[in-house]
């Protein structure tokens, strides 16, 4: 299993690597000038030049990048060219806060996806199943900036239930956290809720339809065992994948979640860098983020491993 | 030189491949038109266009003027969807964000599929270290979710929807790319490239006379989704104010100047996320409508043969109806005697789909205790819907509409739920064709076999172990305790099957239905799992019901056997009887195309044509249009089961044995 994992870990370095490579020249390869963007157009030429050399922009881009690149792997990832702060502890003081948001909002979509799933796999055709199918496209359709704005008018603002904007540290007020993170997960999840549903009750079909289940029909198993125990897990291997690909969108929709409820993770900080071409922000925030894809990929397969036996390393 | 092979290379492929090509083209849409839903969304579509283009001359305000004596109003017969705070007209922004959202979607996926199908084409005709590289920077730029990829471009590019949307459709090059390079690695591996490549036509026109049509479908469908998607990306984008333009009116944008005013005006939040919805949720459906018609296996298709197979059936169905009365009289007459120790007594079985067919019209035949009987007969000629219906077990949409199947005098048909439970893997065990599939990939064989052992006793979890152990090795597993935690994959198919013969037989059952057991496997292991099933129902006393295609296993393990044609029993004998004397034609004509061992070298006889669909059985005689003894009066009226054969000319004909 270790062995595993390791070599899945390493597999995935390169990929990584070519992640960095590919934002660095993205960055530097484009006319964006840093020096113009921090001192203003009309700054002097000593000025400018004084800046480019501060910031080693006068270097070849393959320099830059391989010093940008050992200094990443030890953590340093540079910093902010506005605020001078380091991208690292930026990262670092916002990206659990991202993530919190994200696990949550995959918690709504799970808790609400699979047994919507489940149900309209069970009486495929009829008048609920035809219902769900409605509600699922709509939740695939309906933008969640939208949903946010919306939940927040109703159960913030008039209804005052929730906060209408801001951020609960856990350990400051654990049920300020929660209370605070109700509306945006639930903003997050209605999406993936729906995507999930769809896979759950198009793998539940599949596998009600299969061979063993006839076969375990045929024994005398209570329909309602085979239901839970064996349609359910090996419908759960195709979902697994979806739920792994639904993460990174998490993390990536949350950031406009955020903005819409002013809550400071790695999406403020990332529209602030994107907004101001802060690139050293930017580059750590987009490296940070690929890090954290691969690592949900790499959990999806040990996941998988553990659903699936065909594919659990020996 | 390479004129002549182009001109000789060309029409074969084009005739062969693209014909079917094109049809399956045309098909697809002219499925996709027939679903009312993707009618619906291709209207709204075509509305959304009309709108986006006469925007100008439909928007009753400028959506750009300022009008501040109007701010934030409520619809009224001046604003019909009310003002904004700076008191611009909402129905004129909301049909200028039209304009907006289609042209940036439709550019951005116009961008990625030209962008996307030539990389991918390239990559995937290429092979080798083309494909490597590009399917690596594929994975790079999949590793990046796409909302900040395209938020890092446009910091990147600048502002301005063009560009935008220009990172958006580079974003969707990289899927598109992965569906043209999994068309062109199919599409490669098919004969006529390689014969277009070995008469010298150059790769670049092999690719675009033969691969491209072929990727079509699939990307239409892709397409569809991606303009849902782009929409949806081009109003986030919007909302967040990155990379749009001032002068634009966006619906994203609207949502986004909507947030400071929504106590004071929340119908400004309301129309343009509607908008938004709508037409993605349009692009969505059309994708599916789309999806659902290119699949073979489309309900379109399906629907279109109902018509031409309806009226067959109806007719078909008045004759059976009369039929029917006739057939319990003279069905039940031969196994009134024999009923009496009859385990298992089926008359008069009829299965009939929803649509009308009968798989199955008036079977009849009945199973001794201690017996063996086979069911034998071609493919299609429902003697698995026959085994299927004896448990409860038939497919949706597929019912018992007449008949009985009676075990030890109960009735089996109309028995449902516990009752049904009670009689399945305690009384009556069963067997499918495929062991692998039979049993779920998931869970361990022991799991398996104890949920069915606990189903049916109140066995405890470790008694229940026991006795798997125990039937693991009654039916030849070695090393039973061990294999118990095993998964499915990691036994051969004749081990697998003999799992799946222990779990049948966990409660002991009376009766063993077994439908096709051997076929999946090796032909090797065949002969051991027979002599296994003929050895357990010696050593368990219970009696068995073996389907078949092959006569060869009918005479190796059984004792009577009924032939099945074209949903009817068309002879029940003895097996010696069947073999030596055959008195229906169909059975002589199985029984000389059985293959024998030890003359190999003569021509195996088949039998000439096939079995005709269910929906279409022939009137009389369903055999009459293959039979090389029909005369006129076998192509009308129904012909009965009668002393056990169902032929006009029964007792005149002179059949030949096996050889």
């Amino acid at each position: 299993m270790i062995k595993f994992v390791v070599g899945r870990l390493l597999s995935a370095l390169p990929t990584l690597l070519l992640v960095s490579v590919f934002v660095f020249l993205l960055i530097h390869a484009t006319p964006i000038d840093p020096v113009a963007q921090i001192l203003g157009e009309g700054a002097s030429s000593e000025a400018k030049a004084q800046l480019a050399e501060q910031l080693g922009l006068g270097r070849p881009v393959a320099e830059q990048y391989v010093s940008w690149l050992v200094s990443a792997v030890q953590g340093d990832l540079g910093a902010s060219l506005y605020t001078s702060l380091s991208v690292s502890e930026s990262i670092g003081d916002s990206i659990g806060i991202t993530l919190s948001l994200a696990i949550a909002g995959m918690a709504v979509a799970l808790i609400v996806g699979i047994p919507l799933g489940v149900l309209g796999a069970l009486r495929p055709g009829t008048v609920a199943d035809r219902l769900l199918t409605v509600v699922v496209a709509a939740g695939l359709a309906v933008p969640s900036f939208w949903l946010a704005l919306l939940l927040a008018l109703v159960f913030a603002v008039n209804l005052g239930w929730f906060p209408v904007i801001g951020y609960t540290p856990l350990f400051e007020d654990p049920v300020g956290w929660l209370m605070g993170l109700v509306l945006p997960s639930l903003a997050l999840g209605v999406h993936t809720a729906a995507v999930i549903a769809r896979q759950v009750r198009s793998a539940m079909i599949e596998a009600l339809d299969s061979s063993y289940v006839q076969t375990l029909l045929a024994r005398g198993v209570k329909r309602g065992a085979i239901v839970l125990r064996y349609a359910t897990k090996n419908a759960m291997v195709p979902v697994l994948a979806v739920v792994a690909i639904q993460m990174s969108v998490l993390v990536a929709v949350s950031f406009v979640i955020e903005r819409i409820f002013a809550i400071p993770g790695l999406g403020t900080l990332l529209m602030d860098s994107v907004v101001r071409a802060d690139y050293p922000v930017l580059q750590g925030t987009i490296v940070v983020v690929a890090v954290f894809v691969l690592l949900v990929n790499l959990a999806a397969d040990i996941a998988y491993g553990l659903i699936n036996p065909k594919v659990r390393p020996q | 030189m390479t004129m002549e092979p182009v001109a000789l290379a060309d029409p074969p492929p084009s005739t062969a491949e693209d014909a079917p090509t094109a049809r399956q083209k045309i098909g697809m849409f002219y499925r996709a038109v027939r679903q009312p839903i993707t009618l619906i969304c291709l209207a709204i579509l075509a509305l959304q266009i009309v709108i986006a283009l006469a925007a100008p001359l439909l928007a009753p305000y400028d959506p750009l003027q300022p009008n501040v004596q109007h701010r934030l109003e409520s619809p009224s017969s001046a604003f019909l969807l009310g003002t904004d705070d700076l008191g611009r007209d909402t129905l004129s922004r909301l049909i200028y964000g039209t304009q907006t959202a289609l042209i940036a979607s439709a550019q951005s996926v116009a961008i990625g599929l030209v962008l996307g199908v030539s990389l991918g084409v390239f990559v995937g005709y290429r092979g080798g270290w083309w494909d490597r590289i590009g399917m690596r920077i594929a994975d790079v730029m999949q590793s990046i979710p796409a909302l900040l990829l395209a938020l890092a471009l446009v910091a990147v590019i600048g502002n301005g929807l063009g560009k935008a949307m220009l990172a958006v459709g580079i974003i969707f090059a990289v899927g598109f790319m992965r569906v043209a390079r999994a068309v062109v690695l199919a599409e490669r591996e098919r004969l006529y490239v390689d014969a277009a490549r070995v008469l010298g036509l150059r790769s670049s026109s092999i690719m675009f006379r033969q691969v491209l049509p072929n990727i079509a479908p699939p990307l239409i469908v892709q397409a569809s989704i991606a303009l849902g998607t782009a929409l949806l990306i081009e109003a986030t984008l919007s909302f967040l104010g990155i990379g749009v333009d001032a002068t634009a009116v966006s619906w994203g944008s609207m949502l986004d100047a909507s947030r400071q005013h929504v106590s004071e005006q929340p119908l400004l939040a309301i129309f343009p996320g509607a908008a938004i919805t709508l037409s993605v949720l349009v692009f969505n459906l059309l994708g599916d409508g789309l999806r659902d018609a290119s699949s073979p296996r489309g309900v379109g298709g399906g629907k279109r043969k109902k018509p031409a197979k309806n009226t067959a059936a109806t007719a078909e169905a008045e004759q059976n109806g009369t039929a029917k009365a006739v057939t319990t009289a003279p069905a039940s007459a031969p196994t009134a005697d024999a009923a009496k120790n009859a385990l298992l007594t089926v008359s008069g079985l009829t299965v009939t789909t929803h649509t009308g067919a009968e798989l199955v019209s008036g079977a009849s035949f009945h199973i001794g205790k201690g017996e063996t009987f086979g069911l034998v007969g071609e493919s299609g000629c429902g003697k698995s819907i026959t085994a299927a219906a004896i448990l409860g077990l038939l497919p949706k949409g597929v019912e018992v509409t007449g008949g009985s199947v009676q075990l030890d005098g109960t009735e089996l048909t109309g028995l449902g739920g516990e009752a049904l439970r009670q009689i399945r893997g305690r009384r009556v065990g069963m067997v499918f064709q495929d062991p692998i599939s039979a049993l779920s990939p998931v869970h361990t064989v022991g799991r398996q076999l104890t949920d069915a052992i606990r189903s049916h006793s109140g066995l405890t979890k470790q008694q229940a172990e026991e006795r798997a152990v125990e039937l693991l090795s009654l039916v030849g597993v070695p090393a039973p305790r061990k294999r118990l935690l095993d998964y499915p994959h990691q036994f051969s198919g004749g081990m697998a099957q003999r799992v799946v013969i222990a779990g049948a037989l966990a409660c002991d059952p009376e009766l063993l239905i077994a439908d096709e057991p051997t076929t999946a496997l090796d032909v090797t292991i065949q002969a051991q799992v027979l002599d296994l099933l003929a050895g357990l129902r010696e050593r368990l006393n219970m009696s068995l019901l073996l389907i078949t295609h092959d006569l060869g296993v009918v005479a190796d393990i059984c004792d009577r056997v009924g032939v099945m044609y074209a949903g009817q029993v068309v002879e029940v004998n003895t097996v010696r009887g069947a073999f030596n004397q055959p008195r229906h034609p169909y059975t002589e004509a199985l029984l000389a195309a059985m293959p024998h061992g030890a003359n190999g070298s003569e021509a195996l006889a088949t039998i000439p044509g096939r079995v005709p669909p269910a929906w279409a059985w022939p009137q009389g005689c369903r055999f009459h249009p293959r039979c090389t003894y029909a005369v006129e009066e076998c192509k009308t009226g129904f012909i009965p089961l009668d002393d056990g054969v169902r032929c006009r000319r029964a007792v005149e004909l002179k059949l030949a044995g096996a050889k």
